[in-house]
């Protein structure tokens, strides 16, 4: 628990992007910048011009179209279909990153035990799958959850169900669906802050005469939280923003915010409507790395070791 | 919007092209953007590219269309297409909005086309159907052959696909199937669509995309979907036991508009008054993918198979029910879509 202490200090602004941090460098040459600290500033102009800008303009749009006020949230507030569509949102997020957690950890943890040679077998086995197109793999869930796909027609051929089971067009396909593609997202920094572990602790713990499931317990999973605190932020959060698999494998009642925000753009054209959804969701994110803040040191844990 | 996911990796591999090609070619140029896949592809070599040779004119592509695209090339007053497919309802509103050309009719002959098909900013570019398709081995003998009975889940059971969209003639479906007459349907009345789409609503699975819409019905998943014609039309053709309604279907086209501030809207004008001009090159395209030609004397031009799968076709036109109103739809889509999204999540 000793690295979830620091946590009052500071909640760094800056744990959100990786990219912006100076990598391993220690705390001393964090401090000042100088001159070599000038090789940023083409990432800030950058960051300024293509995500800075128009996130104001998406602020602006927001309260502007089609008149100006705050028309645009008041509608999405008072609007219980689109309310609920927020509300699901954020159940399946929340599904999604329990299911990968559950599954992630014991993975990770099978990772850490391995000779080197499996450790290897299962991190290509985590990272074939993450380096293969979201949509091929969403394309091929369907393949094998339709009411006539595969898994279908095995169990139908197999006497086991008497008509198809409801695996897609619904919560099911969803969550199936987007738990896979999230999963690596909870086993990397799980395997990560495992690795990190002094093993010794737990032998310590066995040889003052705890049990094993004890020392487990006790002493190595609390260790852990920092990866388990990395893992459900990196997949709630990208959650949340999921679009192209809910749209495919989801039904009308799994809609997901990020799908409304592309009918509201593209199809109905209602720019300030989808401009007020976004905002809608880039406030909820924000609210919630604050408050995770408050307990933990996000920069550290995504970020890196020290 | 129709193919918007599965256009996605079209999409990118012709921008890269695009990006690669930039460079060189001549100064007259015409970029086309339709919904992508092999249907544009057969819509640009049949339709466009003939033209272009003998216009000297450099043809450029990209999709699939995108109206949010279209909206924000033309408000930043920064166009890069020329001539685009789009619904007519979005036509109807690009017009009205000013995110359009208006035509040149002096340039444009729009005599020869249906007058319903054609607005200031706008002509058809194909036709379609809304028919009702269904799956030839669950319906062997008897086939719902009107509105009324593929609402009747008593005497052809089973599920039926609809399209996701509000324009996706479920409404029109619905009232017809409800007893409305078809010269009646204009305007429609929701609340009554929804009461009838009430009684099947546990046996309606929506459909985004046309592949979704194939397999649906070719599968036997929804052995009735309302269909677009084309699609019901290209499966049967590659052996899948489906086939088209044309009893009582539902007339709805495609349109070409020019975005305002288009680098080549005079290219663009000059293709479409070809493109009318010449039914030859519109059979080439409807031969192809069954969707039918926008002029009368196209149909002589077409094989006699596909043409029994037009509704172009004097035969099929006879059935048809009536043609989507979209300047209807251009007023009420915004508000029907949200109610739609509603009761679909209820």
């Amino acid at each position: 628990m000793t690295t979830l202490t620091h946590a009052a200090e500071s909640p760094p602004a800056d744990g959100t992007d990786p990219a912006t941090r100076p990598g391993r460098g220690h705390g001393a040459e964090r401090r000042g910048l100088d001159r070599w600290g000038l090789l940023v500033l083409p990432l800030v102009v950058f960051l300024l011009l293509v995500f800075i800008t128009p996130l104001a303009v998406i602020l602006a749009r927001s309260v502007t179209d089609p008149q100006v006020g705050v028309e645009n949230y008041l509608d999405f507030f008072s609007s219980s279909v689109y309310f609920d569509v927020l509300v699901n949102t954020f159940e399946i997020s929340g599904l999604v990153t329990l299911l990968t957690l559950l599954l992630g950890f014991p993975y990770a943890y099978l990772m850490t035990l391995a000779s080197p040679f499996w450790r290897g077998v299962l991190l290509v086995a985590v990272l074939v799958p993450f380096w293969t197109s979201l949509l091929v793999r969403t394309f091929a869930w369907k393949l094998l959850l339709d009411n006539t796909g595969i898994v279908n027609t095995f169990l139908l051929d197999q006497g086991l169900v008497d008509e198809p089971l409801a695996l897609i067009r619904n919560q099911t396909g969803v969550l199936i669906g987007m738990v896979q593609v999230m999963l690596p997202y909870a086993v990397l920094p799980l395997f990560a802050t495992m690795r990190g572990i002094d093993r010794r602790l737990v032998d310590a713990a066995e040889g003052l005469g705890a049990r094993p499931i004890v020392a487990f317990w006790r002493i190595y999973a609390p260790l852990t939280l920092p990866g388990v605190v990395a893992a459900t932020l990196l997949v709630f959060i990208s959650s949340i923003g999921f679009y192209v698999t809910p749209a495919l494998l989801g039904g009308p009642k799994s809609m997901m915010i990020g799908e409304l925000i592309v009918q509201q753009l593209s199809g109905v054209l209602n720019w300030g409507f989808a401009s007020a959804l976004a905002v809608v969701l880039l406030v909820v994110t924000s609210l919630l790395l604050l408050v995770v803040s408050r307990f933990v040191r996000i920069g550290r844990l995504i970020g890196g070791q020290e | 919007m129709r193919r918007v996911l599965t256009a996605g990796v079209t999409l990118m591999t012709v921008s890269a092209l695009a990006a690669c090609g930039a460079a060189g070619s001549g100064d007259e140029q015409l970029t086309v953007v339709m919904w992508g896949g092999a249907d544009q592809k057969t819509h640009v070599e049949e339709a466009v590219e003939p033209w272009a040779e003998d216009a000297g004119v450099t043809v450029k592509q990209d999709s699939p269309s995108d109206y949010a695209k279209f909206r924000a090339q033309v408000e930043s007053g920064n166009v890069s297409w020329d001539v685009v497919e789009v619904e007519p309802n979005f036509a109807h509103t690009a017009c009205e909005k000013g995110w359009a050309e208006k035509l040149d009719t002096e340039v444009v002959d729009t005599s020869e086309l249906k007058a319903e098909e054609v607005t200031d900013c706008a002509i058809p570019v194909l036709e379609y159907a809304f028919t009702i398709g269904y799956n030839t081995e669950t319906f062997p003998g008897d086939h719902p052959t009107t509105w009324a009975e593929f609402f009747d889940t008593e005497k052809f059971p089973g599920k039926r696909g609809f399209w996701k969209y509000a324009t996706g003639a479920m409404f029109e479906a619905a009232l017809l199937a409800d007893g409305v007459a078809p010269e009646d349907l204009y305007p429609l009345d929701i609340d009554r669509a929804f009461e009838k789409l009430d009684t099947i609503k546990d046996d309606i699975v929506f459909y985004e995309t046309g592949e979704q819409q194939q397999q649906l019905v070719a599968s036997g998943e929804a052995p009735l979907v309302q269909a677009w014609n084309g699609r019901i039309f290209s499966a049967a053709q590659e052996g899948q036991p489906v086939a088209n309604e044309w009893n009582e279907h539902l007339l709805s086209y495609d349109q070409l508009v020019i975005p305002k501030g288009a680098p080549n809207a005079d290219q663009a004008m000059d293709w479409m008054a070809w493109y009318v001009d010449h039914p030859e090159a519109q059979a080439g395209y409807a031969n192809e993918t069954g969707y039918g030609p926008i002029t009368e004397d196209a149909v002589e031009h077409i094989d006699e198979d596909v043409l029994s799968e037009l509704p172009t076709s004097p035969e099929n036109a006879a059935k048809r029910a009536a043609i989507v109103d979209y300047a209807w739809w251009a007023d009420n889509y915004d508000e029907v879509t949200e109610r739609l999204n509603e009761w679909a999540a209820q």
